[in-house]
């Protein structure tokens, strides 16, 4: 019985809640109603997608891939640096309990955040956009990496430690051989998040499809706008099924 | 040559891991160290090698020409190159899987040569040969090229001999190199080991006191941290069943279980 009434009491409290939430940020059904009718007449005015257009937004889609794949490979490549000294195995106790921890409140940081500061930076464009990719990479990529890394046995390190080699031919010989198919599945399912990103990026200023698909809605160009989503779409959809094609296939090689 | 002497670990907490271990082994020896799990078998080879950082002790290594090294208080310059006439290997699983046979052969010799040659131009020709040579001893000259990852528990544990012995090592330490190996292997590898102690000292860490005895010219056990044999490998069984306790029934299935 005493169960059953707590039941009904969450359940009030939650539709209080909602309520109050709608209050709060001004939600009201009939403008639902309204916005919906606005919304398919948006549609209607949106086709037929125009083929000129498209034609027209290759270049900028390939100008977001190139965005994405730069600031990926850079990003992979700043994230091992700094999971070697994130990796247990590899640094010292001290260290990487520091760099987990800066990888750790990277990796809360959002990408936006991080844009805006870069563009106070280095103004408006692709360089402050792959600057913000790159370095959004380090929060996911890092940790991956450093964990991936961290696999290693620790009686090869010590075996090779033992004969004299040192850290860095530890690392290029004992490490990296087992582990570089792992590094290559991650940072390709990074790419994958970015591409995304920097579509993203791209209409707040960095370039790219993103730029085109806000120029076209701001502009009430709605063929155009259409035809540029199509385009993010196939770009966005590609990316994913190739890099789980890739991913699928490297990891046969993972042992 | 290489001497221990007093080898002693102790924790922050005042357990003793190791307890004043002492010992000395010279070429033409193949000593086996014996004990129960947890006894510090791991723990002296470790230190052997200076792996271990220890409370109290010294690690005294023949260089070259006659003179006497403690491994605990010299240059790191001098550490690494001892080291390099070291070997080391452990039950097998510290080969690259995904590199070849002779290419974890040829990792032996890293400690020899400078970083950046070993980054930008690998190997040469001669030590290519010599690390061949190598695994022809082990008779694994037919698998160079195959992935290590491909090769059974008794080859790779054969890679791993080759690849020490690229080394040219003056002192051969082995961590348990038979323990994931059939009985058939096993015999094999100590054969190898056996012959291998006519060249440098051969010192293994070993949970068969059997084949020990069978093939070790001298033996170390060790119990809680301290020895408590060092002598010829003939086992008694009243002093198996003092090293080992409750632990017998396990390292001699055939003669204990019932």
């Amino acid at each position: 019985m005493l169960k059953k009434i707590l039941h009904i009491v969450a359940f009030l409290f939650f539709i209080l809640v909602t309520y109050f939430a709608m209050q709060a940020c001004g939600f009201k059904v009939e403008a639902l109603q309204k916005g919906i009718k606005d919304g398919l007449f948006f549609l209607t005015e949106m086709f037929p997608p125009n083929w000129t257009d498209f034609k027209s937004m290759v270049d900028p889609a390939l100008e977001t891939l190139a965005l994405a794949i730069l600031g990926t490979i850079l990003g992979s490549l700043v994230s091992f640096i700094i999971a070697l000294f994130a990796a247990s195995n590899v640094s010292n106790k001290w260290v990487n309990l520091f760099v987990r921890s800066f990888i750790s409140i990277e990796r809360s940081i959002p990408e936006l955040f991080i844009l805006l500061i870069l563009i106070a930076a280095y103004g408006l464009g692709a360089l402050s956009a792959i600057l913000a990719l790159m370095i959004g990479c380090i929060g996911m990529l890092g940790k991956l990496f450093a964990d991936a890394i961290e696999e290693t046995p620790t009686s090869l390190i010590e075996s090779m430690k033992a004969s004299g080699a040192s850290k860095i031919q530890i690392i290029y010989y004992g490490i990296l051989p087992d582990v570089f198919p792992k590094l290559i599945s991650y940072a390709l399912f990074r790419l994958e998040i970015n591409i995304r990103l920097s579509v993203m990026l791209g209409a707040i200023g960095a370039g790219g499809i993103g730029f085109e698909l806000d120029y076209a809605f701001s502009m009430l160009l709605y063929n155009r706008a259409l035809s540029s989503l199509i385009m993010v779409l196939i770009l966005v959809i590609g990316i994913e099924q190739l890099s789980a094609y890739i991913r699928k296939r490297l990891s046969i090689h993972q042992i | 040559m290489i001497k221990a002497v007093h080898l002693t670990k102790q924790l922050p907490n005042g357990k003793l891991l190791l307890n004043d271990i002492s010992f000395e082994v010279s070429k033409g020896e193949f000593l086996g160290i014996l004990g129960p799990s947890g006894a510090g078998k791991t723990l002296t080879l470790k230190s052997l090698i200076g792996l271990l950082d220890l409370t109290k002790g010294e690690v005294w290594i023949e260089e070259s020409n006659n003179e006497h090294i403690n491994i605990f208080n010299t240059k790191a310059k001098v550490l690494k190159k001892l080291r390099t006439k070291i070997a080391l290997i452990f039950q097998g699983y510290h080969l690259v899987q995904r590199a070849t046979a002779l290419d974890n052969v040829l990792m032996g010799r890293l400690g020899s040569i400078s970083t950046f040659r070993s980054l930008i131009f690998g190997f040469n020709e001669v030590e290519k040969k010599a690390a061949m040579s190598s695994l022809e001893k082990v008779n694994m000259q037919h698998l160079a090229q195959a992935k290590v990852a491909s090769l059974s528990g008794g080859e790779k544990q054969r890679v791993a001999i080759a690849r020490a012995l690229f080394q040219e090592p003056n002192l051969l330490l082995a961590d348990e190199p038979i323990s994931s190996l059939d009985p058939k292997n096993a015999k094999i590898i100590m054969g190898i080991l056996k012959e291998l102690s006519t060249l440098f000292p051969v010192i293994g860490v070993f949970h068969q006191p059997e084949l020990c005895a069978k093939y070790c010219s001298r033996i170390i056990a060790i119990k809680d941290g301290k020895k408590v044999y060092d002598g010829p490998p003939v086992l008694e069984e009243s002093l198996l069943e003092f090293i080992y306790g409750e632990e017998l029934a396990i390292v001699i299935p055939e003669k204990y279980s019932n």
